[in-house]
């Protein structure tokens, strides 16, 4: 029965094919448009680190020794606040260990050069963190090893640089034991990882959230940077007394560590939460400066809506698309009604001969989900078209428009729906036609 | 025209007609809210500047210690200035458009963020630079030799400065900014004059208010403020000019480095500043333009039908004495009943559009004059859409009534 409908229903597709081909276009810019701002989308909103993610949480503690207000909202925008604390309790909470894994980092910039100088990177990213930061991020290293808390403590000038960095340095992957100048300061180089850019870049929103070009390819120990002299871009505050040239950032009183800890279980994430509140309310200048003690965790995914990090323009993207593909759902089930209707004798024929309203509906759900699915593979170029012109802008977050396998199953489950959702009423409508009246007309 | 046999035909369609008024509508709430985004974009885009654009163009050379500020300084202007066509060299820190260099929250009181202003952007120029840039004074007076001077923090103190226009009437409104004095942190500043426009690094970085707060703070070049020179030319030189310039760098100045991408005219920084958005408009229109099409052809291809449905009437009313101009009108004057409907619907869904973009994005409320402006553009589209099958319809010889009942 359904081959039968089907075949009615191919049949009916050929008969007039003009508008066939105008419903089904019409599908495909709908679907397009929607599935290009979607695929964006989901893109934008994937998990960072897969299958660590989850267990991953920012942690903070205020002990900023400022008056809250001075900066937080100034010509009405938000002065974004990147809840990074500061060095002295990273140390802290460092040194007692209380998660499964833990790493204070901040991104820092300098010229990554050999020792002769006579290869330069200039101004590259780095990170400046402690010895688990490896571990619990899942950096891959392919050669060497990561540096270990003994070296942290001892501010030892060691490095892990990534298989790109190295090649462009010296020409090969395996650079254990060779030596790079991070602006003036040698370091050691004990270990190479794969790259590693994680989108969105969670773990550093300060510096920034998409990039296909950006990525931290030095990790070192921040102790050891800073003994290199290497300056920290930013912070969320700084201590009021601080001896500070207005924009550089004093790393003993401002706050530009963000301190990131890994927890397992939900049990493991409430006593964290109990021990940092507890941490926090016992910093005893805060007292005198009648601050309230304020600790907080986030995990990845709150944290990232938290900090807004899709672009607005995406987002926007998929509300006019959706409208688009309404605009042009309403749009083919009116042909469609047209189609429908044009057939009205042939369908009072049939319920004459005993077809039952059902059939009829059935075929004409089919018909129009025919179209809709025939729309569907017409959208499949334009879909990658769009991602094209998307990548095309350049906008660091725009490389990311590709089509994963989900969402080409999404464009398929949707061009489905739309079919089924635009043949329902004109079918209806189809299977309402009383025989008499067309048997007679005929 | 009779209205009331057009509405009876309407009700024995109600299907197609109500299909095609929640076209109209959604095509309506789009529209009116994609061409409101346009326009704001454009807006936001068309910021001025104050600066002679077309005119001045920037280079910026990095690489060297601060001790070495003032001997590339001195190089780089006596080397770019030889450059033929080079109206003027000088040094500044920062460009509408370009790099931002000195923005910092400024009060009414020194050493406290209580009573303050806002963030402002300070741009520090050496002795010229008010004058390459092509400000227009307002109010107040020029700086004069003996207000350039070094600067010892980030600013020369008790600076004597020129405002923005804007950022004058925002922190002393009503009153005559000449001689006020405003404080960064300790720093002291006193405003000496008012210039018309001058807009900040980053114009949208600091809120729609706050596009063109800025200082323009006379500086000696010096320590910090050493390494973006300011280059000013006949328009039709400046390409070539600054072509020359970046070539020129290496030899002036061999230990430093070239930054190639904020070393281009403030037009081309300016493209790239607003490149974004630029896009977003190209897409803006390109959806408006789409849907615009795929309406008109869904109004065309439910008109066609009806045309050929209704052979038979129309032949009948052409031999009782129907003129073709009855039928044309009499499709025509449908279209136009469908489309109303569709637009007074689509008038509620585009506010309820506007509300849903307004709760999630910084957008204002719709204007009430987009609405009969989308109302025109519909009618007009529905028009165009069913003259075609309307002159069909009119075309129907009287003699297909006798045919074949």
């Amino acid at each position: 029965m359904i081959r039968y409908s089907l075949e009615l229903a191919l049949h009916g597709l050929r008969r007039s094919p003009k508008s066939t081909v105008l419903a089904i276009v019409t599908v495909a810019l709908g679907l397009a448009a929607s599935m290009t701002t979607l695929a964006l989308l989901h893109q934008l909103s994937a998990d960072p680190l897969p299958g660590r993610s989850q267990n991953l949480y920012l942690a903070w503690v205020d002990t900023v020794q400022a008056k809250p207000d001075s900066y937080e909202s100034l010509n009405d925008v938000t002065h974004p606040d990147f809840k990074r604390i500061k060095m002295a309790d990273a140390q802290a909470l460092v040194q007692e260990h209380r998660a499964v894994r833990q790493a204070a980092l901040a991104g820092l910039d300098a010229d990554v050069s050999t020792t002769e100088g006579e290869h330069v990177q200039k101004a590259q990213s780095l990170l400046g963190t402690t010895s688990e930061l490896v571990p619990m991020f899942g950096v891959a290293l392919r050669y060497g090893r990561n540096w270990s808390a003994a070296e942290d403590a001892a501010r030892a000038p060691v490095a892990v640089i990534d298989v790109d960095l190295a090649q462009k340095l010296f020409g090969t992957g395996n650079v254990v034991g060779r030596s790079i100048r991070l602006d003036k300061t040698v370091f050691r180089v004990i270990g190479v990882s794969t790259p590693f850019a994680p989108q969105p870049h969670f773990f550093g929103l300060d510096r920034w959230a998409f990039s296909d070009s950006d990525l931290e390819n030095v990790f070192v120990p921040y102790t050891a940077a800073l003994d290199a002299g290497l300056i920290p871009g930013g912070s969320d505050g700084c201590d009021d007394k601080t001896k500070r040239s207005l924009f550089d950032v004093d790393p003993a009183r401002c706050a530009w560590l963000a301190y990131w800890v890994e927890l397992d279980t939900p049990q493991q994430v409430a006593d964290y939460r109990t021990y940092l509140d507890h941490y926090a309310a016992q910093q005893p200048r805060l007292a005198e400066l009648a601050k309230p003690a304020k600790a907080q965790l986030f995990g990845v995914s709150e944290w990232l809506a938290k900090q807004n990090v899709i672009p607005d323009n995406a987002r926007m993207n998929v509300w006019l698309a959706m409208s688009f593909l309404l605009l042009c759902m309403a749009n083919v089930a009116g042909l469609l009604t047209a189609k429908f209707l044009r057939r009205s004798g042939e369908i009072g024929i049939r319920r004459a001969l005993g077809a039952p309203r059902r059939v009829v509906f059935m075929q004409y759900v089919l018909e129009a989900t025919a179209v809709s699915a025939l729309g569907g593979a017409v959208a499949l170029p334009l879909t990658l078209l769009g991602l094209w012109i998307v990548r095309l802008q350049d906008q660091g977050f725009t490389d990311l428009a590709r089509l994963d396998p989900l969402m080409f199953a999404g464009l398929f489950a949707l061009s489905l729906l739309v079919g089924v959702l635009v043949g329902v009423v004109p079918a209806w409508r189809a299977s309402t036609i009383e025989p008499g009246l067309q048997v007679k007309s005929v | 025209m009779q209205i009331r046999p057009i509405l009876a035909a309407l009700r024995r369609h109600r299907l197609a007609t109500l299909l095609i008024a929640m076209e109209v509508a959604l095509a309506c709430a789009v529209l009116c809210n994609a061409c409101f985004l346009v326009v704001q974009r454009w807006k936001l885009i068309q910021i001025h500047s104050g600066v002679d654009e077309s005119a001045l163009a920037v280079l910026t050379v990095n690489g060297f210690d601060p001790s070495q500020a003032a001997d590339v300084n001195a190089r780089m202007l006596t080397g770019l200035r030889s450059i033929p066509g080079m109206q003027s060299v000088t040094v500044i820190n920062q460009v509408p458009f370009g790099p931002q260099a000195g923005a910092a929250g400024v009060s009414h009181d020194p050493g406290s963020f209580k009573n303050t202003i806002g963030v402002v952007d300070f741009v520090l120029g050496g002795p010229g630079t008010y004058e390459a840039l092509g400000l227009k004074l307002v109010e107040g007076r020029l700086p004069q030799a003996d207000d350039y001077r070094p600067a010892t923090n980030f600013a020369p103190p008790d600076a004597q400065v020129l405002v923005s226009r804007a950022l004058a009437d925002h922190a002393w409104p009503g009153e005559s900014p000449l001689g006020k004095d405003f404080w960064c942190d300790k720093l002291h500043f006193r405003v000496m004059g008012v210039v018309d426009h001058l807009a900040r690094a980053h114009p949208h970085d600091w809120g729609t208010q706050a596009t063109e707060w800025t200082v323009f703070t006379p500086t000696l070049p010096g320590g910090s403020l050493a390494g973006t020179y300011l280059l000013r030319a006949n328009p039709h030189d400046l390409p070539r000019v600054l072509h020359e310039a970046r070539d020129a760098v290496a030899k002036i100045a061999p230990h430093v480095v070239l930054d190639q991408e904020n070393s281009q005219t403030i037009g081309d920084l300016r493209a790239d500043y607003f490149k974004s958005d630029r896009i977003m408009i190209d897409l803006l229109i390109g959806v408006i333009v789409t849907m615009l099409g795929v309406t008109a052809l869904g109004i065309v291809g439910l008109a066609s039908f009806w045309v050929q449905q209704r052979r038979r009437q129309i032949g009948i009313r052409r031999a009782i004495g129907a003129t073709r101009t009855d039928i044309l009108r009499y499709f025509q004057t449908e279209n136009f009943l469908i489309v109303t409907g569709g637009i007074v619907l689509g008038m509620a869904l585009a506010y309820a559009l506007n509300l849903l973009l307004m709760q999630h994005y910084e957008l204002p409320r719709l204007p009430v004059y987009y609405l009969p402006i989308g109302a025109l553009v519909l009618w007009g589209l529905g028009q165009l859409a069913v003259l075609g099958p309307a002159l069909r319809a009119a075309a129907v010889p009287p003699v297909v009534a006798t045919r074949s009942v």
